[in-house]
């Protein structure tokens, strides 16, 4: 089991490997999404508070939940960085970074929409609006210093420490609702026993946070095969892969 | 423990020596505060309001200000590289480096804060506890921004890079320390606020100087 | 022990020990509220500063919503069921702003008038539950309508 794990994440069987898969993720993603929105926009009904306009959540709330995803994905690969050294999760923690950021600015920007009309205000400072701005300010902050290094394997490595100083933040953001007493609503799915938010409405936000998922492996693996490629350029199977010209 | 107090003085007495080192940063810390009245308007009401929030952005600011030479000279000169090579554990060795920054930016800020309390007409009674505030919230700036100048040891544009590394980790404190401030002087209690705040400093204390010192060795790497 | 190992240790277990002072301060911290706002009792109590801004929370009592001829400032009650604090707000109202619906304004009590509070802001508090139109009559006719929604959150 292990040998064919260090086989599998040995840079070019990775990247052949990513290759092969990627399409199907790629389709998997669009027909979730594309299903997650035609349920969550035409099939569930009306919330009895809030009218059409909630409908935001569908996009707002995977996100969120994504923006945390990533940044304990990008966590668990900065500790393997760290300790063993894998050249392959340092590709991916750097890979991830942007995608994260975007997931973050989206939950930002979808909320701020939806606090508006709901709220009253565009942006409230409670504790989880504040949290979320931060974790933004995070992820700028690892592709700022990522880039900054100059040599390649230094950067890796100081900017995985970074994140690990980082992922304090974000148990932080998570608990933070039920720390402060605040204007943003508890979470809703989470309470697993009795979710209090109406089935169908809860299938498309489930098939739209899983559509969400599928999409971050998917642009993943593409940076993670461009990183690749461009890490080893020196190696043997890049120059082999460059001159035939197919994976 | 010797070899701590020796690092300590040695760092202080490197400070005393050039002295705009910890000047600079107390009299940005004084300028920056002075500038919100001249900016905002000297209405007393506002300025009460938003006076602890300015007093604690500018102290924030200064100690920033001061990261950036932390660990420069000692990169320069290579003695960086001995103490990484020495065989004491080098994140006590930070530590002293730590607790020498704190002594000459972080205790200035405490003692000139009254100073600027009255700038900002914060009422007499509340002046302790800012004083307080800071005393348990500049050593956590000091032990967060030890990891961010440890980062970016030896880049040449570190400085703007380490404000956006650390004023993200700086909010909390800022957060707590500044509404603390604020609490008390509407009258009430601000028990959960220092709580917090020193949670927040034992909590960085035991694991500042770890990170900080791994952060040196990837960089010297 | 070398002496090497031995320093290793004590610094390892003065890390233990500071991070468990960290998580008892952190832990009593939280033992004691974090005031995000004042509620009307707190207010009639005298709890609330006079003449600062601060946040007033609670539900807009039914049937206590008047607006001014102008049509732009309106009057409310906001209660937790124990104690009322009348409120006057000159301004434009959330969509989700109705009576008995939960709200947090930002305002002052002046020392003039004790008991009114001047909103410069309002904003509405939304629940954590997320159903159709149908479901909320469905739920409020059998009574089974979950709590906070017409009456106040226990604490």
């Amino acid at each position: 089991m292990f040998a064919w794990f260090h086989k599998l994440t040995a840079p070019k069987n990775f990247y052949r490997f990513a290759g092969i898969i990627n399409p199907w993720i790629g389709t998997i993603c669009l027909i979730l999404i594309l299903s997650g929105l035609y349920l969550g926009l035409f099939k569930a009904p009306p919330d009895y508070q809030q009218g059409e306009s909630y409908r935001i959540i569908f996009v707002h709330v995977p996100a969120a939940w994504m923006s945390m995803f990533v940044y304990m994905v990008m966590a668990c690969s900065a500790f393997m960085t760290l300790v063993w050294r894998y050249k392959l999760a340092g590709i991916i923690t750097e890979a991830s970074a942007a995608i994260g950021a975007s997931f973050t600015f989206l939950a930002l920007a979808t909320g701020s929409l939806w606090g508006k009309p709901m709220w009253g205000t565009w942006w409230v400072w409670d504790a989880r609006l504040t949290s979320e701005l931060i974790l933004l300010f995070l992820y700028l902050g690892y592709i700022a210093l990522n880039s900054a290094i100059e040599n390649k394997k230094t950067a890796t490595r100081a900017s995985a420490l970074l994140v690990l100083v980082g992922v304090i933040n974000i148990p932080i953001i998570h608990y933070s609702v039920e720390w402060w007493y605040t204007l943003h609503q508890p979470a809703t799915v989470t309470k697993m026993d009795k979710p209090s938010i109406h089935l169908d409405m809860l299938i498309p936000l489930l098939l739209m946070a899983l559509g969400f998922t599928f999409f971050y492996a998917f642009t993943l693996l593409l940076k993670v095969r461009t990183l690749l490629i461009m890490r080893e350029q020196k190696s043997k199977w890049v120059q082999e892969l460059l001159e035939h010209g197919k994976s | 423990m010797k070899i701590f107090w020796y690092r300590v003085k040695r760092d202080l007495l490197l400070a005393a020596r050039s002295r705009n080192e910890w000047l600079n940063p107390v009299l940005f810390f004084i300028i920056v505060t002075s500038l919100f009245p001249l900016g905002i308007g000297p209405e007393v009401n506002t300025l009460q309001t938003i006076a602890p929030g300015v007093i604690w952005v500018s102290a924030l600011l200064a100690t920033l200000l001061s990261l950036d030479s932390v660990f420069r000279s000692d990169f320069l000169d290579g003695s960086l590289e001995q103490m990484l090579l020495s065989p004491y554990p080098a994140s006590l060795l930070v530590l002293a480096k730590i607790l020498a920054h704190w002594l000459t930016t972080g205790v200035p800020l405490i003692l000139l804060s009254p100073l600027l309390a009255v700038f900002m007409h914060i009422p007499l009674t509340t002046i302790p506890l800012l004083m307080l505030t800071l005393l348990l919230g500049t050593p956590i700036l000091s032990l967060i921004g030890t990891i961010g100048a440890a980062l970016t040891v030896g880049l040449r544009r570190g400085g703007v890079l380490i404000s956006l590394l650390v004023l993200p980790l700086y909010i909390p404190v800022l957060i707590f320390a500044s509404s603390a401030v604020a609490t008390h002087a509407m009258g009430l209690s601000v028990e959960a606020h220092l709580s917090l705040l020193g949670g927040l400093l034992f909590f960085a204390l035991a694991l500042a100087p770890l990170a900080a010192a791994s952060a040196l060795r990837i960089a010297m790497e | 022990m070398t002496p090497q190992r031995k320093r290793r240790l004590a610094l390892i277990s003065l890390m233990l020990v500071s991070i468990g002072i960290a998580v008892a301060l952190i832990l009593n911290a939280f033992q004691k509220n974090l005031l995000f706002f004042f509620s009307p009792t707190q207010v009639v109590a005298g709890e609330a500063p006079l003449n600062h801004p601060f946040r007033i929370g609670g539900m807009v009592k039914e049937g206590s919503l008047t607006r001014s001829s102008d049509g732009l400032s309106v009057d409310f009650v906001v209660t937790d069921y124990s104690h009322d604090v009348n409120v006057t707000y000159t301004g434009i109202l959330p969509d989700l702003f109705r009576e008995g619906q939960g709200i947090v304004a930002m305002g002052t009590l002046g020392e003039a008038s004790r008991n009114v509070f001047t909103a410069t802001e309002v904003l509405a508090k939304h629940d954590e539950n997320y159903m159709p139109p149908e479901v909320a009559e469905a739920l409020e006719k059998s009574g089974a309508m979950p709590h906070g929604l017409k009456t106040v959150e226990e604490k």
